[in-house]
């Protein structure tokens, strides 16, 4: 025992140096852990000594395990460029930034300093416009901007704010200074990102996190909220969090952080604006919101005045702003003051706005539309980093964020120095900035590699507050200019040292601090009608499934008896478009495969396996938010299985064990959803999809199966089908006999597998959603699913035929009609019109 | 000259709308040169909601909201509007084209009818390099903007083929110019193209021309529906001055302006947002009678 202690304390003791013992910063760049004499800089040093102690294995098994923390809770971005779009998993470089309490005390100053510059420059852009006719501001930077939205100018914003929660890049430069690289007020990213690392890395090493004097978080962000409701006039109004959909790169974040901050997750969709206010469209009716945290950007925001192609907006919402009746955070037109163009004239401006010179300096930064600065700026191209002004050209596709003049071609410099002489209006010189360096962990080491640090401000009553913590991009190679998530560079968490110890605050919201919401009415229509498609696709893909396993399972018997049932299964599987119908004339059992297979595989029938969990998952990922992410993953993992070819080809073992696993797969789902969704209108929707695709199916099943002229062993297959064998035998001791089938498969409401215990889940399910209709009379829906129980409470298995089933069927397809005109679309008639008649 | 104006804007839907927001910019109002002397609009069926405004450029603008089904939207708009002359100016008095480029550069107003907001790309027009090279030869050194302008747009008249079954309102410049075929808007779209790709400012005028010229002049292109033209930025001295591209006229008294912008979208007669299965079908008449 002593020896082994002894051993431990060495360990730790030289730990640290042989930690960093291989660690040598990048030439000519500042490294933050490591000084310029190879010291390690000492507010390191605590967290340095204490990962020592883990050892070296042990440090890699913790950070796998925030690598698995992040994949488990569904952390993903999405890749532009990629032509399939697919979501990565989060890049976390585990080792976080450090920065120490002095200086974070300077950055918050500069920073706070900067947002109220900022907020300046957009108030009078967007309102008397002196510092463009002072000359301060050239006007063809206004009015060049791209995001210069002139239907806001003159508009002042509700709440008297352009800014609430705005982001700043900064670096080290290689005079030991922070320079801030850019701003970023059109809805900038990262924050919700910067949680997730904070939680994955602190879980991780807890024991480390809690000695480390880190300074949390959670406070700055429960203090925006609290900023956010502030607005939230009107009882029953909701704030929201205003995406543009699950395409967008940082979906996840959205999700992520309108679950964090408690609002509601929109879609430009799910809004209506009119003459009185900004509405939610839900299942129970229009809900108002007085508030969005805007995630789009500001151009896409209404189609009717500003972009007329936008898919995303929301038409009047312009006119909205206008009357006050909504605050929008940040302000449509915020996006003016990101300009690189606009660091020109900042520190300028801080002076004559502020009255100080900037706390902070920005890259240094020249506007080409300026005669005088052209000239010096040509006369040392090489040195120079040339950018477009605005965002990218087009015409100059070459230059991206900005390229070194050195690094030009001869083709490229003449065509720039052509652009330039044409139109220097559109190009800024900036001053090449190496940035410093901080630790990573690569292949069981410390090595050094350049980043850029986000930092966050949201600002609480007339004040800015700064988060303390950041997220970290950082560049795989040396170029520290060129740091784009987009281009597959790591992240990483920011640590603001306390001198003090920190008092433990959750991240997660405390439970004091959130409102109770249980309105089951706040669903937006959109998302209950693509839970509503995932139920009853996902229950269209089970029936198949169970279908095609019947029929593979009679194909083994192989038996001339089997055949009529086998031919029967075969049609039923064709009338669904799940096969060919016109297929080669084969014995009965090659075609009865041909049918599986193509049920199971083939891609060209739309009532194909593949295309039925296809449909699922493109209606779940529309709300993907609301699923946990094991639930997601289960959909994507039958989509991935489906689409696998079988390995050992289409023969029949393979083919059922595919079924198997898939019903496997769909069993763990239902389960899931079961359990892990909140019982809420949601989740509903969601059920009385999966039922009433189920009663459907049933219904089918049973005139297949059990019709008066149903072939032999039809009613066998039936209570496979329903999965009602076993209850059938304990019941009956006796072969399959038509009447006791029917009643077990169709109105005995005590077999989960019935169609009566379908009905009555969907009646309880309706029960539980918002009444959309005023008093005394029944709703359409309650109209049709009344009628359905109707005939159950007087159903008699000895009597029901075809016909009576049919109607059922066609009761139940009313019934879905009619809960997609009651609840998932709105016609709103003009009710304001009449309500206040007499 | 006075004229009294007629426009009747029929849309038919292939099925019933269930309702309908509009934006129009149908009314014309004053400028420089032109007075309003009455104006009115007519709209069946009739809006629930009518809000007159007026958009960033000060164009008129009238949003409309109509609730109760249709399956037509008719606007009818008349005006009686008098239209001065154009004075054209002496080549030798207008200053270079690189001059005025420098005076944009480093302009400070910001006004609606600032030379800065319409030097940049907008929406429908790029900054096409194909269409700048071809820009280019009308601007040698030191020659006059406005001699410059008016030999691009003689050439874009030449080198063009009126025809309006090439294009569509939402065909972009270099489409257009690659067919070297398109109407007044695609013409107008390539010459402010061109001019914005050197440093200038140029502006899209939608408007109406004069139906029935004096006898032994020839009929102009474009007067039996609306009309779009150039306007260029000569410099603070001149000012705006209308070229018509499709005409290869400068405008004077037989072009009467209904919105300017920076390209087709911003002065868009008729935008909006309907809710209605199946496409719809647009139907533009123009009437411009001299009156005095």
């Amino acid at each position: 025992m002593a020896a082994q202690t002894d051993n431990a304390t060495l360990k730790t003791g030289n730990g640290l140096e042989a930690l960093v013992s291989g660690y040598r910063p990048l030439p000519g760049i500042v490294d933050e852990m490591m000084d310029g004499n190879g010291q390690v800089r000492p507010h390191w040093k605590p967290l340095l000594s204490m990962l020592a102690g883990l050892g070296p294995e042990e440090i890699g098994r913790r950070f796998a395990s925030a690598d698995r923390y992040l994949r488990d809770s569904g952390v993903f971005y999405r890749v532009y460029e990629d032509p399939a779009g697919v979501e990565r998993p989060w890049p976390l470089s585990h080792m976080p930034l450090l920065i120490e309490p002095s200086e974070w005390k300077a950055l918050e100053a500069g920073l706070i300093q900067r947002a109220g510059l900022l907020e300046a420059v957009l108030a009078d852009a967007y309102g008397p416009g002196d510092l463009i006719r002072d000359g301060r501001l050239p006007a063809a930077l206004v009015a060049g901007n791209p995001e210069f939205l002139r239907p806001l100018v003159g508009v002042a914003p509700a709440g008297g704010a352009h800014l609430r929660f705005i982001a700043m890049d900064v670096g080290r430069g290689p005079d030991g200074r922070w320079w801030v690289l850019g701003d970023r007020a059109q809805a900038p990213s990262g924050a919700g990102y910067a949680i997730e690392n904070r939680l994955a890395l602190s879980r991780a090493i807890p024991e480390i996190y809690r000695k480390a004097h880190v300074k949390r978080v959670a406070p700055f962000f429960q203090a925006f909220q609290a900023e956010l409701f502030e607005y939230n006039r009107q009882e029953d109004a909701r704030v929201c969090l205003l995406t543009p959909g699950p395409l967008n790169e940082t979906y996840f974040e959205h999700a992520y952080l309108a679950r964090y901050l408690g609002l509601l997750l929109v879609e430009g969709e799910d809004l209506v604006a009119r003459d009185d206010g900004v509405f939610i469209r839900t299942i129970s009716g229009l809900r108002r919101t007085e508030v969005l945290l805007r995630r789009i950007d500001a151009d896409f925001a209404d189609p009717l005045e500003l972009n007329a192609r936008s898919r995303l907006g929301v038409a009047g919402l312009v006119q909205a702003v206008r009357d006050g009746k909504v605050v929008i955070a940040n302000a449509l037109g915020a996006g003016l003051v990101e300009a690189r163009a606009m660091l020109a004239f900042l520190p300028a401006l801080a002076s004559h706005v502020l009255g100080e010179e900037l706390l902070l300096p920005n890259v240094a930064t020249w506007w080409l539309g300026r005669a005088d600065v052209r000239d010096d700026i040509l006369a040392k191209l090489d040195s120079m980093v040339i950018a477009p002004a605005f965002a990218s050209l087009p015409d100059d596709a070459h230059l991206g964020r900005g390229i070194l003049g050195a690094a030009l071609d001869d083709e490229q410099r003449q065509h720039l120095l052509q652009s330039i002489a044409d139109r220097r209006v559109d190009y800024v010189a900036q001053e090449a900035v190496t940035l410093s360096s901080t630790p990573v962990w690569r292949d069981g080491r410390l090595q050094p590699r350049p980043f850029s640090l986000r930092l966050f401000l949201a600002k609480t009553g007339d004040k800015w507050q700064v988060m303390p913590g950041g997220f970290v991009r950082i560049a795989e190679n040396a170029d520290a200019r060129a740091i784009s998530l987009q281009r597959g560079d790591a992240t990483a968490d920011a640590w603001v040292l306390s001198d003090a110890p920190v008092s433990p605050i959750t991240l997660l919201p405390s439970p004091g601090r959130v409102a109770v919401q249980r309105a089951p009415g706040m669903l937006p229509s959109r998302a209950a009608d693509n839970l509503f498609w995932v139920g009853r696709y996902v229950e269209r893909a089970e029936a198949t499934l169970r279908l095609a396993r019947a029929l593979l399972n009679r194909i083994t018997e192989a038996e001339d008896s089997a055949a009529p049932v086998v031919i029967a299964m075969t049609g039923l599987l064709q009338s669904w478009s799940a096969a060919p119908t016109d297929a080669a004339p084969l014995s009965v059992s090659a075609a009865a495969t041909q049918v599986a297979g193509s049920a199971l595989m083939g891609k060209d029938f739309e009532g194909s396996l593949p295309r039925l969990v296809k449909a699922a998952r493109t209606a779940a990922s529309v709300i993907r938010e609301r699923f946990s992410p094991d639930a997601w993953r289960a959909v994507n993992d039958l989509v991935a299985m489906i689409e696998a070819p079988l390995s050992q080809g289409p023969v029949e073992s393979a083919m059922i064990e595919r079924v198997e696993a898939a019903l496997r797969i769909i069993s763990s789902f239902s389960g899931l959803a079961q359990e892990n969704m909140t019982q809420l209108a949601g989740w509903r929707f969601l059920e009385l999809g999966r039922r009433i695709e189920r009663a459907l199916q049933t219904c089918r099943f049973v005139r297949c199966f059990a019709n008066a002229g149903a072939p032999e062993g039809g009613l066998d297959v039936l209570l496979e089908l329903a999965d009602s064998q076993l209850t059938y035998r304990q019941r009956y001791v006796m072969i399959a006999s038509r009447a006791p089938v029917i009643d077990l498969v169709m109105l005995d409401p005590n077999n989960p597998r019935s169609v009566a215990y379908q009905v009555d889940r969907i009646e309880t399910h309706l029960a539980a959603l918002p009444v959309r209709q005023s008093a005394g009379r029944l709703s359409p829906v309650q109209q049709v699913a009344a009628s359905i129980a109707t005939r159950f409470r007087i159903g008699n298995a000895g009597h029901i035929d075809e016909r009576q089933i049919i109607e059922i069927e066609s009761d139940l397809m009313r019934l879905s009609e009619a809960i997609g005109a009651t609840y998932l679309t709105h016609n709103e008639p003009a009710q304001a019109v009449w309500a206040t008649l007499p | 000259m006075i004229y009294d104006i007629r426009q009747t804007t029929d849309c038919t839907y292939a099925s019933s709308v269930a309702h309908a927001h509009h934006v129009l910019r149908l009314t014309p109002i004053n400028r420089p040169g032109q007075r309003v002397q009455v104006s009115s609009l007519r709209i069946e069926p009739e809006p629930v909601h009518w809000r007159e405004g007026q958009d960033f450029f000060g164009n008129r603008l009238t949003w409309i909201a109509i609730e109760e089904a249709h399956e037509a939207l008719t606007v009818k708009m008349s005006a009686r509007i008098a239209v001065e002359k154009f004075a054209v100016p002496a080549v030798a008095d207008t200053p270079s084209w690189e001059a005025v480029q420098e005076e944009v550069f480093a302009s400070t107003a910001i006004g609606p009818t600032a030379p800065s907001h319409f030097l940049f790309p907008s929406r429908m027009v790029s900054l096409d390099p194909e269409i700048r090279d071809y820009a280019r030869p009308s601007f040698p050194p030191g020659r006059s903007l406005f001699e410059g302008a008016r030999e691009l747009m003689r050439r874009i008249k030449t080198d063009m083929v009126y025809d309006t079954a090439a294009t569509t309102v939402t065909t972009t410049p270099p489409m257009s110019f690659a067919l070297r075929r398109g109407v007044c808007q695609d013409f107008a779209h390539i010459m402010i193209s061109g001019l914005r790709g050197l440093g200038l400012s140029a502006a899209y005028v939608s408007g109406y021309l004069r139906t029935n010229r004096p006898p032994g002049a020839t009929r102009l292109q474009g007067a039996d529906a609306t009309h779009a033209w150039v306007l260029v930025w000569c410099g603070a001295a001149i000012g705006w001055v209308g070229f018509d591209p499709t005409n290869d006229l400068i405008a004077s008294d037989e072009h009467i302006v209904l919105a300017v912008g920076r390209d087709y979208t911003d002065v868009a007669p008729m935008d909006g947002v309907i809710v209605a299965h199946g496409g719809q079908h647009i139907d533009v008449s123009v009437n411009v009678i001299p009156v005095g």
